[in-house]
């Protein structure tokens, strides 16, 4: 990490020509992958990233940028091509950090970068085992181990000095079954902000058959009737249906610059009176959240849509100067390459009044989404897709023969206000979030919901 | 530190431990941007990132490690993760490290010049200024983006190998947001600088989005589709991996051992060029140091070969096609095309559409990361286009998806338009007709 006098310098550097704000990024973070294929381990990729990114504000100017070549040199250049960028008056001035250490709320037992290669390369062995074993039809199971050490040190012109070490692990299998010319994939990818005791939780065994499972029934399944229907959406990675129709439409990264459908809706009704979303970027050892953010705030616990009011959105510091919002601590980017941005951390829908058996119950004809792919959306017009990975056909309040090929599409205004029922069973899945300050790890999550109408792709 | 003295640190580190056989790739790029929001430059970003991956082969084995930190310690740690990794593989790696192919040519294209950041500044701000000027329904949230990409790679191995290949890109991006009637849209355009002139990118992106204004979903059904060329090309590079020996070889590609079979429709050639004229992004070796070349992969609907790296060729006993990729400088070595393309057929773009007599026009789809599976080659892609009634573009629709299998697609396809689009990813497909498609929407 770099040295208090340097960043001090480098922050009076980058303010020098009138910025009124200054903030350096430093990062060193490992990532350890091991990729098994055809039963033996088939790479093991180990890798460094190390760099700084120094960004100014001008008001709602913003300029950033980042280096890889750690050398003092490198870092002044790089704080004046900052300075020169974003003004041109000449102003002497210094900048005195204090240093400020945040709690960690997300121990970790077994560092994965320190641990013995053997036992880890045992974990994926043992997963893509158990998902050749479950049925001789399974032809393939690909697996992977991830696992990230990442410490970061942000110093700015307020006098924040703050670092923090973050640790994910994860494990994800796809297992490919094939039955003659027929050819169907189940995966499954759990994963967590904590170390290898990740897999204490998601026994490696029960990951390789999870997928293995869906693979066969896959395999089985008949092509998805299309159409307009109602569809209950399980739990756990079914929560990414909120994460497109609406979490993105709620960060400031939209609404700051007026291209989110949900601008100026703050006090309004957006969803059923069921639903009420959550922004939590504080629960211990889950995959989406960190102690800080990457503008050095901590992270919150953010209720974004109480019993269907809009209470909040997602606001970084850039945002929060767009919008007069105060900051909540959502502020995230891949890596110093990158410009933070306001992005969701552990996003998902509340537990509801609804029991899960009258969920499937109130259905007469329809589909049941047990398990989702990921999807995507234009946060302007709220359009959004999204993959059925598993579905089952829901009959007289009855789960039925298993279909495949299915997505669903709609806008998020008009899906949130059909979501009529909400469950009790709350849990997450967990995805890496794509836009434009890069890939984050966000967990979604949600109980058993029906949604009353939504236009289901399909093949039939 | 420079990447001389770094190598230079490695090479004694690996003499030191007995190291005979090693490859050290270095991938260095340059990025700066600038970005408008209403009319005035709203952020302006640069970057410059490098980084070395070492490796070895450990006892029949490759072991592989990489880094950005550019000190001499780390360098020397290097050779021994990479040694460390290389004991723990259990693949048995056949091949080693290349020796060097008898010939390269080198790319003919003129050489990269970035865009200063005052010509940045000066073109975001003139894209935006045309973008907002070329009608009065164009709302804030418009947004431009010019953007400088360079990246070198070079490859230094144990045998006497030493390539090196820059290449550069200055790209465009406008987005436009409309209002009318109360109804929000937006399209984006991103292209070539240069390629176009302001007034034809602000033009074509703005009636873009003013023509999704009143968009309503169609009923589902069967109808007769004419994707776009970037719909094509997008849909294509979703299951580009098939087209990899590695893939095949791994039981999860359905051409797998297709080579001399029929695969698409009699009309359909697809290629692989590395050095296609008008890409930018063209490189004369792969990530192995093998000279690249252009290839016929699809010819006349027969499958003519896989993509191929050493690796994948020496277990199926040809000869590698050039084709061992990396996805960033850290990754292991796997199977990519260099410029993948569908060949333009003999239509016209109009003449597709009479063709297609009834059906829908798709100019967006969306969300293929998730609709498609690339095992399968089943999709179901959210879309958006035109009714096409009596050989004509006619309303504007939205709000369904199209669904297929891709293998099936390239079977099915009835006709091609003349011109291809090729996208940076290099990429590229004309306009194809498809006929008879599932289509759900209202």
């Amino acid at each position: 990490m770099l040295e208090k006098r340097l960043l001090e310098d480098l922050l009076s550097i980058a303010v020098s020509t009138g910025a009124d704000f200054a903030e350096v990024f430093s990062e060193k973070t490992r990532n350890g992958s091991i990729r098994l294929l055809d039963s033996v381990i088939e790479s093991i990729g180990d890798n460094v990233v190390s760099g700084v990114g120094i960004r100014a504000f001008l008001g709602t100017k913003t300029v950033y940028a980042s280096t890889s070549d750690m050398s003092k040199e490198s870092l002044v250049r790089c704080a004046g091509s900052v300075a020169a960028a974003i003004g041109d008056k000449n102003i002497k001035g210094s900048v005195k950090l204090t240093e400020k250490i945040f709690p960690n709320i997300h121990p970790v037992s077994v560092v994965p970068s320190s641990a013995d290669m053997k036992l880890k390369c045992e974990l994926l062995k043992e997963a893509c085992g158990a998902a050749r074993e479950y049925d001789s039809r399974i032809v393939q199971a690909m697996g992977m181990l991830l696992s990230v050490d990442h410490t970061i040190q942000i110093a700015n012109t307020e006098g924040l000095l703050t670092s923090d070490r973050h640790i994910r692990t994860r494990m994800a299998v796809n297992a490919t079954a094939a039955d003659g010319s027929e050819m169907q994939s189940g995966s499954f990818a759990p994963g967590r902000g904590m170390g290898l005791e990740t897999f204490e939780l998601f026994p490696p065994r029960e990951i390789g058959l999870t997928a293995a499972r869906q693979a066969i029934t896959n395999l089985t399944a008949m092509p998805c009737p299309a159409g307009k229907m109602t569809v209950a959406i399980e739990n756990g990675f079914g929560g990414v249906i909120f994460h497109e129709a609406c979490g993105h439409s709620l960060e400031a990264t939209s609404v700051g610059t007026g291209t989110s459908q949900m601008c100026g809706k703050l006090g309004q009704k957006i969803a059923g009176d069921k639903v009420t979303a959550v922004d939590d970027g504080t629960i211990p050892g889950a995959w989406g959240s960190v102690n800080i953010d990457d503008e050095g705030n901590p992270t919150k616990r953010n209720v974004l849509i109480e019993n269907g009011v809009l209470k909040s959105y997602m606001v970084d510091r850039l945002g929060s100067r767009r919008l007069g919002l105060p900051m909540t601590g959502n502020s995230r980017r891949q890596d110093y390459t990158f410009e933070p941005t306001s992005r969701m951390t552990n996003t998902f829908i509340d537990n509801g009044p609804d029991k899960n058996e009258d969920i499937i119950a109130s259905i007469d004809y329809g589909l049941y989404a047990k398990s989702m792919g990921g999807g995507s959306v234009n946060p302007l017009t709220g359009a959004f897709n999204f993959a059925v990975s598993e579905g089952y056909i829901v009959r007289n309040g009855k789960i039925c023969e298993a279909v495949r090929g299915a997505s669903l599409i709609g806008t998020g205004a008009e899906i949130l206000m059909n979501i009529d029922m909400v469950g009790q069973n709350l849990a997450t899945g967990q995805g890496m979030c794509g836009s434009s300050s890069g890939s984050v790890p966000t967990d979604v999550g949600q109980p058993l919901i029906r949604v009353s109408e939504i236009t289901v792709g399909g093949s039939k | 530190m420079n990447f001389e003295l770094l190598k230079e640190a490695i090479i004694k580190r690996a003499a030191e431990l007995g190291v005979t056989d090693y490859e050290i790739y270095y991938e260095s790029s340059s990025k700066s941007s600038a970005e408008t929001l209403g009319h005035e430059i709203s952020a302006l970003n640069s970057s410059e990132a490098g980084g070395i991956c070492f490796r070895c082969s450990v006892d029949g084995k490759m072991g592989y490690a990489s880094t950005q930190l550019m000190e001499i310690t780390e360098a020397e740690e290097l050779v021994e993760r990479a040694l460390e990794n290389g004991r723990y593989t259990e693949k048995d790696d056949n091949v080693g490290i290349f020796e060097g192919s008898p010939e390269y040519v080198r790319p003919n294209v003129n050489e990269f010049k970035a865009l200063s950041p005052e010509e940045l500044k000066s073109v975001a701000l003139s894209v935006q200024k045309a973008t907002y000027g070329a009608d009065r329904r164009v709302v804030d949230g418009t947004q431009s983006q010019v953007e400088s990409i360079s990246e070198t790679v070079r490859i230094v191995n144990s045998h006497g190998l030493d390539l090196s290949n820059s290449v550069g890109i200055n790209v465009v991006f406008a987005e436009a947001v409309v209002e009318d009637g109360g109804e929000h849209q937006n399209d984006y355009i991103i292209k070539e600088y240069g390629k176009m002139s302001d007034c034809e990118l602000a033009k074509t992106v703005v009636e873009g989005a003013l023509s999704k204004i009143g968009a309503d979903s169609v009923t589902t059904g069967k109808y007769n589709i004419v994707f776009d060329a970037v719909q094509m090309r997008t849909i294509l590079g979703v299951f580009t991996g098939a087209f990899s020996a590695k893939t095949a070889q791994a039981g999860m590609s359905r051409l797998a051992g297709k080579e001399g079979e029929k695969i698409a429709a009699d009309f359909v050639n697809i290629t692989d060029d590395p050095m296609r004229d008008g890409t930018p992004m063209q490189a004369y070796f792969d990530a192995e140091g093998v000279a690249a070349f252009r290839k016929d992969v699809v010819r006349d609907g027969v499958l003519v070969t896989l993509l191929h790296n050493r690796e994948t060729a020496s277990k199926a006993g040809c000869v590698t096609t050039g084709n061992a990729s990396k996805v960033s400088y850290s990754s292991p070595i796997d199977v990519k095309p260099h410029t993948f393309c569908i060949e333009a057929g003999d239509y016209s773009e109009d003449e597709l559409l009479k063709l297609a007599d009834h059906g829908i026009y798709i100019n967006e789809v969306k969300g293929l990361h998730a609709g498609a599976n690339p095992v399968t080659g089943d999709f179901s892609i959210e879309s958006a286009g035109f009714l096409i009634e009596n050989g004509i573009k006619t309303v504007p629709v939205k709000s369904f998806t199209v669904a297929g299998n891709f293998f099936e697609l390239l079977r099915d396809i009835s006709a091609l338009s003349d011109k291809v689009d090729i996208g940076f990813s290099g990429i590229g497909a004309p306009a194809v007709l498809v006929k008879n498609m599932s289509v759900a929407g209202k």
